[in-house]
C-alpha cells in the first residue's frame, strides 16, 4: 500500500524544466534512497513530496488519491515531515522550545514541563546528552543534526523525508540515526532517505531511486546495486579510479610547525608539510582540525612557530597568511567562504583586490580573471551576473576554491575539500589537488570522509582533543588506523 | 537583467511622478528659485545620508547624526565667536570654524565607530548612547538658548550657504560632489567592495582577508566627516545653534538611505539611491507647503507612507526574485 | 535679568511675598517642592528652563529649609514618569508643574493633589478644573490678540499675510484663534498657514516655500521669535526685505534689540515671557514659608513691545 507517490511530475522554474515525468513511490516500513548528482533534482523531489513546490504537472498521491498540499505546514499536518539539511532551528530558543516549535503543549500558559520530559525522552532514545535548555545557538553542528531528527521523530510521521542526515554526524551519531531509522522502518514509517554517501545507501536501503538531470534512470532493490553501480548510475558511466594516482613529493620542506598551540582548542602540535605533498589531517570533528589550520592562517591567535622553507614568518592575520604564500579554504562554505548574495566575480576577487588596480578597481580585469578562473575550474554558471547562492554546491565550491587559488599561494590548507558535492565534482576536485601538486605546491587536506584523506594523502595526521595522537603513511593508512587513533583505542592494528 | 533595472529605477520613477504632480500643482514650483530652495535644503541631510549609506550598507546604523551635527554647529559657532577678537572678521575666522567644524565630525565619528569596533557594542545602543551626549552637550553649551555668530562674521559667512553660480549655490554643488564621489566610491573603489561584503556576511569578509574592524570604523569617520561638511554649510544659513537644531535629521537621513534601496540589514548600497530618497522627501515636503492639498497636522502621515510605500515595492520585488 | 516689570499681577504679589516671607520666623521642618517642567528644546523653553534653575537656586539660599527637585522630560510620558518618581521617592510637599500635555498630565497631577499636597499648575492648564492650588499663565488669547490687533490697525485694505503656527496644541490654537478674531472686520487677507514648529530650521523652509507660492506677501506672523528668525532669514535669500514686515513673539532679546534699534522689518513684538515659571515658583515657596494662603488664578498678560517702550524689555544677559 502506497503511502505517498509522484506520478509522471514535472518542474520547471520560468522556461527550464528541471524535472521530467518522475515517477517515485513510498511504502510503508521502506528505507527509500534518492540518489543523484547535485541538480539531478533531489532537493527539487523533496520540496514537491514536503508540500513546499507544487509540481508543474503531474500528481501527488497521498494513499492513492491525487493532493495537492497548499503548504510545508499543511504537508505536516498530514504527517509527512521533513528533515532538511539547512536547519530550520530558532538559534535563540531552547532545545525543548525548538522541538515543539508551532505545536507548543498548554493553553495560554504553556506547559514547559511536559514539553521538557517528551524532550528528554527522545534525545534519550537518540543516545544523545544533548541538555533539553540549551539554547541551539551554543549546541555544534552535530548536536543541532541531531535535534532536528529528535524534532522529526516527535511529530509522530508516516512519510519522513530526511535530506543528507548525516553529513555533519559523527561516527557514534551515525550508528544511532540508523538505530532510530530501524526503528521507524519497523514501526511502519515510510522513509526517503537521500545521500552522497554511497556506503550509507547500500547499508540502509530497501529500495534505491537514481536520479540523473531530472530524470529516474535507474530503480534497484536491495542487494541489487553495490556502490560501483550507484556510482556509475549517477555520472552515466563508469568509475573505475575514483582518486587520481598520488603524487611524489620532494624532500624539500615547505612548513613546519614547532609546539603550536590554539588556546583552549589545539595543544603543542608540531609537523612538516614537504613541496609537493599532499599532508591529510584526519579526526573526529570537535578535535581542533580546523582550529589548527585557522591558527597557522592566523584566523585565530595562536602561539609556536611557523617556518616556510626554513625561515621564521610571523602569521598574525590572514593578510599575513597570503603575504607568506599561505592560503586556507574554509570547510563553512555558506557563512564563511562566499557571499551569497553576490555575483560571482566579486567572490572571486574579494580577497585579492588590491590586485584589481589600485585607486579604481578594474572591473575588466576582474572579469578576465573570471574568464580564466571558469575556464580552469570548470565552474558552471547559467549566467555570470547571478548570485553565488544560486549555484550548485559542486560550483559553489570550485568557486571558492578559484577564490582561494588567486593569491597563488604555495601551501594550501583545504577544509572538508567535498562536503555536500556530487561524486562528478568531487571527481573533479580531486583531480584539481593533484594538479596543484604536481605544480609544486603543498596541501593540507582536512577531511571527515576518511576514504577520501586515504585516496588522497601521502601522509595522514590523526587528530584526537587537539594533539596529534599519531600519523599514518604506506600500508599502515588504513581507515581502521585512523578511527582507532581517532577514538584513542590504544594500539594500532599490525 | 530586466528586473535588476526595475528594481533600482523604482525611486527614481517616484521621484519624476511627483516632480510632475508638484508642476501640476502650482506654477513656481518648477520655478529655478524653488528649485534651488529644494536642492538646497536637501544638501545638509543629503551629505549625512551619502555617509549613512556606507554606514547602513557594512550593517551598522548612526542614530546620533542630527545631534552630532548640532552639537558641532554649537562648537564651531563659539570658536569663531571666540576667535573674533584676535583674528578679526575675516575669512580666517570662519575657515577656522570650518576646520573645527570637520576635526570635530572626524572626532566625533571616530568616537562612535571605536566604541562599536574596539568595545564591541552595538552599534544601535552606540549611538543612540552618543545621541543624547551631543543633543545634551549643544543645550548645555547654548544655556538652554541658542548660540548666534556674530553679526560680521555672519555677513561675511552667509553667501557659502547663499552664494554660489547663480542658481546654482554651494550647498548643491557640495552635495553633488559629495554624492559623485560616494557613488564612486561604492562602485569602484576597494573600500566600497569591502563595505559590501562585510554588509553581505562579516565571517565571509573575515575568511577573505579583509580588516573588518577598520573598515567599519572608516564607515563610520566618513560619516563623522560629512556631517561635519553638512555643518560648514548649515551654520551661515541661520548663523545659530541650538537644542533643536538637527533634530530627527538621522530618521530622515536613515529614511532616505532604505528609500534608495540600500537595505537596512547591510550588504548592498545604492549612493545614487539615497540621493534620490533625500529628493523625495524634500519634495514631499515642499509640494504638501506649495499646495494646500490636506490639512497641514496630516504632512507626517503622508511622508510616513511614502517611505513605507517605497520599501514595500522593493520587499515585493525582491520575494519575486526568490521564486 | 527676570522680567519682573513686565508681570503685573505676579510682580505685586511677588513684592508682596517676600516681605511676608521676611516677617515671618522660618519653621524649621524641612519642605521638598518638586518642580516639573519641559526639557529646553527651543528658544521659549530654554529661557523658562533657564529662569527656574535661577529661581531655585536664589531661593534655596534665602530659605534653607525649602528644598527643590527640578526633572526636565521630553515628552509627556517622562513627565507622568518624573512626578510618580517624586512622589514616591522624594516624598515632595508641593509640585510645580508646566504640563507638557494637559490631558495625559491631568490623571497623575490630580493624584498628587489628592494626596493632599500643594500643586501648582503652570501655563499650560490641565483638563480638568479645580485641582490645582494655584495657576499661573501667560495669556494665550491676549498674544494671538495683541498680535492681531497690530496687523489690522497697520495694514491697508486688501493686503495679504501669512501665518506660521507652532507645535499642533491648544495652546497655539487658542493664539491663533484669538489671532483671527481680532482680524475680524478688516479687509486683511490670511493666505496659508502652516506649522513652523517654533523651529529657526522648519519656519525658514516653510517660509521659502510661502514665497515661492506668493507673489504677494505684506506681512509675516510668526508667533514666535525661534521662527521669526528662520522666516527673516528667508526674506533677505529671496531679496524681498522691503515688501513686508515680520511680527514674531516673546521677546526674545536679539529681536528686541532690532525694535529697539528702529528696523522696519520688525515694527514690534509680543511678550510672553518664560520668567512665569519663576513667579510661580517662588509663590508655591512663599506657601510654605509664610502662613499667607497662596491660591487663586495669576494670568501675566501680553504686552506690546515697540521702538519707544523696547529698552525696558531688553535683558541682555538672559540665554533668551
Amino acid at each position: 500500500m502506497t503511502v505517498l507517490a509522484l506520478r509522471n511530475v514535472s518542474k520547471s522554474f520560468g522556461p527550464i524544466e528541471v524535472l521530467h515525468g518522475v515517477d517515485l513511490a513510498l511504502e510503508p516500513g521502506e528505507v527509500h534512497a534518492l540518489i543523484g548528482e547535485n541538480g539531478a533534482g533531489k532537493s527539487t523531489i523533496m520540496k514537491i513530496l514536503g508540500g513546499f513546490l507544487d509540481p508543474t504537472q503531474g500528481d501527488i498521491l497521498l494513499d492513492g488519491q491525487p493532493h495537492r498540499f497548499s503548504s510545508g505546514p499543511q504537508a505536516e499536518a498530514t504527517g509527512i515531515v521533513v528533515i532538511h539539511q539547512e536547519f530550520n532551528l530558532a538559534a535563540d530558543l531552547s532545545v525543548a522550545a525548538n522541538v515543539f516549535l508551532g505545536r507548543e503543549r498548554g493553553g495560554f500558559r504553556l506547559d514547559h514541563a511536559s514539553m521538557r520530559t517528551e524532550t528528554v525522552a527522545l534525545l534519550d532514545r537518540l543516545h544523545s546528552p544533548i541538555d533539553s535548555d540549551a539554547l541551539i545557538r551554543d549546541l555544534s553542528v552535530p548536536d543541532r543534526q541531531m535535534v532536528e531528527i529528535a524534532k522529526a521523530l516527535s511529530r509522530k510521521a508516516r512519510v519522513l523525508i530526511m535530506d543528507e542526515p548525516s553529513a555533519v554526524l559523527t561516527h557514534r551519531e551515525v550508528g544511532t540515526l540508523y538505530e532510530q531509522i530501524d526503528r521507524l522502518r519497523g514501526e511502519g514509517v515510510a522513509i526517503l532517505y537521500c545521500s552522497h554517501r554511497l556506503d550509507e545507501v547500500a547499508h540502509l536501503a530497501d529500495r534505491i531511486t537514481v536520479l540523473r538531470d531530472g530524470r529516474v534512470v535507474r530503480q534497484a532493490l536491495r542487494g541489487e546495486l553495490d556502490e560501483n553501480g550507484m556510482a556509475a548510475a549517477m555520472v552515466g558511466r563508469e568509475l573505475q579510479d575514483f582518486y587520481p594516482e598520488k603524487g611524489t613529493p620532494d624532500d624539500t620542506i615547505a612548513l613546519e610547525a614547532v609546539g603550536l598551540n590554539v588556546p583552549s582548542e589545539v595543544h603543542d602540535v608540531s609537523f612538516t608539510l614537504r613541496q609537493g605533498e599532499v599532508l591529510g589531517i584526519a579526526g573526529l570533528v570537535g578535535s581542533g582540525r580546523t582550529e589548527l589550520a585557522e591558527g597557522l592562517v592566523g584566523l585565530r591567535s595562536a602561539t609556536g612557530e611557523i617556518r616556510l622553507n626554513g625561515h621564521l614568518v610571523t602569521i598574525r592575520s590572514l593578510r599575513d597568511a597570503f603575504a607568506v604564500g599561505l592560503a586556507y579554504l574554509t570547510e563553512d562554505r555558506k557563512e564563511a567562504g562566499l557571499l551569497l548574495d553576490k555575483p560571482l566575480r566579486e567572490n572571486l576577487t574579494l580577497a585579492t583586490l588590491e590586485r584589481f588596480g589600485k585607486l579604481r578597481l578594474d572591473i575588466k580585469a576582474e572579469e578576465s580573471a573570471l574568464d580564466h578562473a571558469t575556464q580552469e575550474f570548470d565552474i558552471r554558471a547559467p549566467r555570470r551576473d547571478m548570485p553565488a547562492g544560486k549555484l550548485s554546491g559542486g560550483n559553489q565550491q570550485k568557486l571558492l576554491l578559484a577564490k582561494t587559488m588567486l593569491p597563488d599561494p604555495r601551501i594550501i590548507i583545504i577544509d572538508e575539500p567535498t562536503r555536500g558535492i556530487d561524486v562528478g565534482t568531487k571527481r573533479q576536485i580531486y583531480a584539481f589537488i593533484r594538479k596543484l601538486v604536481d605544480e609544486g605546491r603543498s596541501i593540507i587536506v582536512i577531511s571527515s570522509e576518511m576514504t577520501e584523506v586515504i585516496g588522497l594523502s601521502n601522509r595522514v595526521l590523526v587528530m584526537r582533543e587537539g594533539h596529534i595522537a599519531g600519523e599514518l603513511s604506506g600500508a599502515r593508512l588504513t581507515e581502521e588506523n585512523i578511527v582507532r587513533l581517532a577514538m584513542g583505542v590504544s594500539s594500532e592494528a599490525a | 537583467m530586466k528586473r535588476l533595472d526595475l528594481h533600482t529605477l523604482g525611486p527614481i520613477v517616484a521621484l519624476i511622478a511627483l516632480v510632475i504632480l508638484g508642476a501640476m500643482l502650482n506654477s513656481s514650483f518648477l520655478a529655478p528659485a524653488n528649485i534651488t530652495n529644494v536642492l538646497a535644503r536637501s544638501a545638509f541631510i543629503g551629505m549625512i545620508a551619502v555617509g549613512m549609506t556606507f554606514v547602513i550598507t557594512a550593517g551598522g546604523l548612526d542614530l546620533s547624526v542630527g545631534s552630532m551635527a548640532a552639537f558641532l554647529a554649537g562648537v564651531a559657532i563659539i570658536a569663531m565667536n571666540a576667535a573674533l577678537p584676535s583674528l578679526g572678521a575675516n575669512w580666517g575666522t570662519i575657515i577656522l570654524g570650518m576646520i573645527v567644524a570637520i576635526i570635530g565630525g572626524l572626532s566625533a565619528g571616530w568616537l562612535n565607530g571605536a566604541l562599536i569596533t574596539k568595545a564591541r557594542i552595538e552599534p544601535f545602543i552606540v549611538t543612540l548612547g552618543t545621541m543624547g551626549i551631543f543633543r545634551s552637550l549643544v543645550t548645555w553649551l547654548a544655556d538652554g538658548g541658542t548660540l548666534s555668530l556674530q553679526s560680521e562674521l555672519r555677513t561675511l559667512y552667509r553667501p557659502v550657504y547663499y552664494g554660489g553660480f547663480g542658481w546654482i549655490t554651494w550647498p548643491i554643488i557640495t552635495f553633488a560632489v559629495v554624492a559623485i564621489i560616494g557613488e564612486w566610491m561604492m562602485r569602484h573603489s576597494r573600500f566600497g567592495r569591502h563595505v559590501e561584503a562585510i554588509g553581505s556576511n562579516e565571517r565571509v569578509a573575515r575568511y577573505s582577508a579583509i580588516d573588518v574592524n577598520r573598515v567599519k570604523l572608516m564607515t563610520y569617520v566618513l560619516l563623522g566627516l560629512l556631517v561635519g561638511l553638512a555643518v560648514v554649510l548649515y551654520v551661515p544659513r541661520l548663523g545659530s545653534a541650538s537644542g533643536s537644531t538637527g533634530v530627527l535629521w538621522e530618521l530622515e537621513a536613515i529614511a532616505a538611505v532604505i528609500i534608495g534601496g540600500t537595505a537596512l540589514k547591510g550588504g548592498t548600497g545604492r549612493v545614487w539611491g539615497t540621493v534620490v530618497g533625500v529628493l523625495i522627501l524634500s519634495l514631499i515636503d515642499n509640494i504638501l507647503n506649495l499646495a494646500d492639498l490636506v490639512s497641514p497636522y496630516l504632512n507626517g502621515a503622508i511622508q510616513g507612507v511614502i517611505i513605507v510605500l517605497a520599501v514595500v515595492l522593493q520587499r515585493e520585488k525582491s520575494t519575486a526574485d526568490e521564486r | 535679568m527676570k522680567r519682573r516689570n513686565l508681570m503685573k499681577g505676579a510682580a505685586l504679589i511677588m513684592t508682596l511675598g517676600m516681605t511676608v516671607g521676611g516677617a515671618v520666623a522660618q519653621e524649621a521642618e524641612k519642605k521638598i517642592i518638586g518642580v516639573s517642567i519641559p526639557s529646553a528644546t527651543h528658544g521659549f523653553m530654554g529661557g523658562l528652563n533657564w529662569h527656574a534653575q535661577d529661581t531655585i537656586a536664589r531661593l534655596g539660599k534665602a530659605y534653607p529649609n525649602l528644598e527643590f527637585v527640578l526633572a526636565t522630560a521630553g515628552d509627556a510620558a517622562k513627565q507622568v514618569n518624573d512626578i510618580e518618581d517624586m512622589m514616591a521617592t522624594r516624598n515632595i510637599d508641593g509640585l510645580v508643574v508646566l504640563p507638557f500635555e494637559s490631558e495625559p498630565l491631568t490623571a497623575p497631577v490630580k493624584a498628587v493633589k489628592d494626596a493632599g499636597k500643594f500643586v501648582t499648575v503652570v501655563d499650560r492648564g490641565l483638563s480638568e478644573d479645580g485641582i490645582e492650588d494655584l495657576y499661573v499663565a501667560g495669556d494665550n488669547t491676549a498674544f494671538g490678540r495683541v498680535a492681531g490687533e497690530y496687523f489690522k490697525g497697520n495694514l491697508a485694505a486688501g493686503s495679504k499675510i501669512v501665518v506660521l503656527r507652532g507645535i499642533p496644541t491648544t495652546l497655539d490654537n487658542e493664539r491663533v484663534e484669538a489671532f483671527q478674531k481680532a482680524l475680524e472686520g478688516s479687509d486683511v487677507e490670511i493666505l496659508d498657514m502652516q506649522h513652523g514648529n517654533w523651529n529657526r530650521d522648519d519656519a525658514f523652509t516653510v517660509m521659502q516655500d510661502y514665497l515661492s507660492k506668493y507673489p504677494k506677501i505684506d506681512a509675516v506672523w510668526a508667533a514666535d521669535d525661534d521662527m521669526a528668525i528662520g522666516v527673516l532669514e528667508a526674506i533677505s535669500a529671496a531679496n524681498r526685505n522691503d515688501e513686508m514686515w515680520v511680527i514674531g513673539g516673546a521677546g526674545m532679546k536679539e529681536i528686541v534689540k532690532r525694535i529697539m534699534d528702529g528696523d522696519k522689518q520688525l515694527p514690534v513684538n509680543v511678550t510672553y515671557p518664560p520668567a512665569l515659571i519663576s513667579s510661580a515658583i517662588e509663590m508655591t515657596a512663599l506657601n510654605f514659608v509664610s502662613k499667607a494662603p497662596m491660591t487663586g488664578r495669576f494670568i501675566i498678560g501680553s504686552q506690546l513691545i515697540t521702538p519707544e517702550n523696547a529698552e525696558q524689555f531688553y535683558y541682555p544677559d538672559s540665554p533668551f
